[in-house]
């Protein structure tokens, strides 16, 4: 069990916005959230990064209260929006700050990033620009780099495919698809497509609740089809 | 087609979500804003009384003459550095049906509301017609008048011209000023005088008003050049100023301190990128010159420090309360991410600890040019300065903890009220009272020396149990965070 949510609530005033009794998570899982707009799901991710307090309720992270202890920043990383760059900082000045962060030199950062020139597309390394001036799909380039960077247990990504050209997609699927099994993977998206293609696991939440929880088979995509058009 | 536009600019002037909210601040605002047109005002009718004392061996006019092209030449190099492009406004615009030439009309207009173009009307033209038009007449008041706001204009669409030309470096500027300052110097030791050159033109203007003419010519020509410059280039990215290419730096000097110095160094990243904290920062060492008017020959030879410690304190710590009264704020754009990566509290707050020592030791050194006053005001900023790294540091950094509002930091500090709290307001007041309460209880008993003392060992006192602080501001901070990120989140 590495991820563990229990009995976890937010209510704004009078407003439920996230209200799920128990999930567990396995090592190595690849779990896709979906919901509609306003179904709690960065509220939810949020909860799971210790950014906002659970109303009621408790995130476990390996077992441990993520809002009462930080070890659990040594093996999460995470990209939701771009609230999570610095950007004024050019990308390069941005994965040596990451970098350090997780005891890596500058020449392991080089190192790594050397691999992403494809993923990349030769766009944001020695671009002569802060990150703040790219577009935007560059930036969730940059964000998702930078988490994947760390070589984190647990990885959260908040709509990493929104914003992303259909090349970038493809690779960002395949890089998650190799990580299967390594890593715990927290998605969400509204791209049923690429949820039911990356993810082996599938949680679906309307309204703050958990509506469905299942493993994904050849039927996935069109039961969740079928329930969204519904 | 042109009032449309106005109205729309008047419109997204009030509705701008970035306005000050509370109703305090934007009163505030407005004083402050009546404050300096006063102030402004004050001067132009004061200058008949101030030239002659500024300049004893010349007349009034003589004088004023002198300082009209200064006066603009400044004004340019300010306009280089403060004056924005209007350019953004129009972007909803070029793909309507409407004329290129009727856009280029009204960024033309709209580039004339700043207040750049308010100033010259306050400073000069008061005394135009307290002191030109009696001795001279209405044809050259005319005159004047006509050149000074011929010149505003120049200036005003030269500096446009400019901006979208070239890259609007800081080095232009820095560089421009460097020029000016060289100019006043050869003035001072009388080797080429602009002033002499500038009485010169006004002299020949009062005999001649008619030459007056040449100056709305210049300024035509220019805004001329600038409206075909900008019809030909309508597009976004020409038109807003030139970007430098950006290269990564790296501080090795922050290295030596570990994980907070790596924070640090990303802050001062933060400031030196960012507009808003820049001149924030930049405020701290213009209020220097606050020296000059607390620091008086009778004053330090009687050591009544009381009013002095008041500028030596906002001299040497101005840095770390302008700062640090939008802590955290500063960095409310990318808050989330800093919480959610592998960054110790610890380390964070120990950042900004010393980054405010780093800032207050290089302000307590500028200062130390007051020691050509008399060698007494070291000791001032020495107790100032114990007092600001130990007490002010640990003061700002306990009131950040209660700061929760955003604010946008590519935006221009002046006027700026985003952001702007009761908290603010309220650390402003211990931060200057105490050292001079602590001063006058000493006082009483007539032992100014004393008061400095016990003024510099609790800034010893505080600085030595910085320990101590750091830990209480951190579980601060990990009790507020949540409040601080949701609102640093709106």
């Amino acid at each position: 069990m590495i991820l563990e949510v229990k009995n976890l609530k937010k209510v704004y005033g009078d407003k439920t916005v996230v209200n799920i009794e128990h999930i567990q998570i396995t090592p190595g899982e690849t779990i896709g959230l979906v919901g509609n707009n306003g179904a709690g799901k960065t509220t939810f991710f949020r909860m799971l990064l210790d950014l906002i307090r659970p109303t009621e309720g408790e995130v476990l992270s390996k077992g441990e209260n993520v809002a009462h202890q930080e070890n659990w920043k040594n093996y999460t990383a995470s990209f939701l929006d771009e609230g999570f760059l610095i950007d004024y900082l050019t990308p390069e000045e941005y994965f040596t700050f990451i970098g350090s962060l997780n005891q890596l030199s500058t020449a392991d950062v080089g190192a790594y990033l050397m691999q992403y020139g494809e993923f990349f597309n030769n766009e944001i390394l020695n671009s002569g620009k802060y990150i703040r001036d790219f577009s935007k799909g560059n930036q969730v380039k940059v964000g998702i780099a930078a988490a994947l960077m760390q070589k984190p247990e647990i990885l959260i990504l908040d709509e990493p495919f929104a914003n992303l050209d259909p090349t970038t997609q493809i690779r960002l699927k395949n890089l998650l698809k190799a990580q299967a099994g390594s890593m715990t993977t927290f998605i969400s998206s509204h791209d049923l497509n690429h949820v039911t293609d990356v993810c082996n696991r599938i949680i679906l939440v309307e309204k703050g609740q958990v509506i469905k929880d299942f493993q994904t088979d050849e039927n996935t995509l069109r039961e969740l089809e079928s329930y969204f058009s519904a | 087609m042109l009032n449309t536009f106005l109205s729309h600019q008047r419109k997204s002037f009030w509705r701008s979500r970035n306005r000050g909210g509370s109703i305090a601040a934007q009163v505030v605002l407005g004083l402050f804003m009546l404050y300096f047109l006063l102030v402004a005002l004050g001067i132009g009718f004061g200058m008949k009384i101030f030239l002659p004392k500024f300049f004893p061996h010349q007349d009034a006019i003589t004088s004023f003459n002198g300082i009209i092209l200064y006066y603009f030449a400044f004004d340019l190099l300010m306009r280089l550095q403060l004056q924005e492009l209007p350019t953004l406004s129009i972007i909803p615009y070029l793909n309507l049906k409407i004329s290129k030439s009727k856009i280029v009309a009204f960024l033309n207009i709209k580039a004339l509301f700043s207040a750049f173009n308010l100033w010259p009307f306050l400073l000069f033209l008061p005394f135009c017609f307290v002191a030109v038009l009696p001795q001279h007449g209405f044809l050259v008041v005319s005159a004047y008048i006509l050149s000074i706001i011929s010149l505003m204009l120049l200036n005003n669409y030269l500096i446009l011209f400019l901006k979208r030309k070239s890259i609007s470096n800081i080095l232009f500027t820095i560089g421009g000023l460097a020029i000016v300052s060289a100019f006043v110097a050869l003035e001072y030791f009388k080797i080429i005088s602009i002033m002499a050159g500038s009485d010169w033109v006004f002299k020949a203007i009062t005999k001649q008003p008619l030459l007056a003419l040449i100056f709305p010519a210049i300024a035509f020509l220019i805004f001329k050049i600038n409206a075909a410059f900008l019809r030909k280039n309508l597009y976004v990215e020409e038109l807003s100023a030139k970007q430098e290419k950006k290269v990564s730096t790296d501080y090795a000097f922050f290295n030596r301190f570990g994980k907070a110095g790596e924070l640090a160094a990303l802050e001062l990243k933060l400031i030196i990128r960012h507009k808003r904290p820049r001149s924030t920062v930049l405020m701290g060492t213009i209020i220097l010159v606050y020296g000059f008017l607390f620091y008086k020959p009778e004053v330090i030879q009687s050591n009544s420090f009381g009013m002095m410690l008041f500028a030596a304190v906002f001299m040497t710590g101005m840095s770390i309360i302008s700062y640090g009264q939008f802590m955290f704020a500063w960095q409310s754009s990318h808050f989330d991410g800093l919480l959610s990566n592998k960054i110790d509290f610890k380390d964070f707050i120990k950042a900004k600890f010393l980054l405010f020592t780093i800032a207050s030791t290089i302000l307590t050194i500028l200062a130390s040019f007051y020691c050509f006053i008399s060698a007494k005001l070291l000791i001032l900023h020495l107790v100032a300065y114990l007092y600001n790294i130990g007490f002010t540091t640990v003061m700002v950094l306990i009131l950040a903890t209660y700061n929760y509002k955003r604010i946008d930091i590519s935006r221009s500090a002046s006027f700026n009220w985003q952001g702007m709290g009761a908290t603010q307001w309220i650390s402003i007041f211990p931060f200057i009272l105490l050292p001079i309460l602590i001063y006058w209880a000493f006082n009483i008993f007539h032992q100014p020396y004393m008061g400095l003392l016990a003024i510099g060992l609790f800034g010893l006192i505080m600085l030595v149990t910085r320990g101590f602080w750091v830990n209480f501001i951190v579980k601060r901070f990990e009790k507020q965070r949540y409040k601080i990120a949701e609102g640093f989140r709106e």
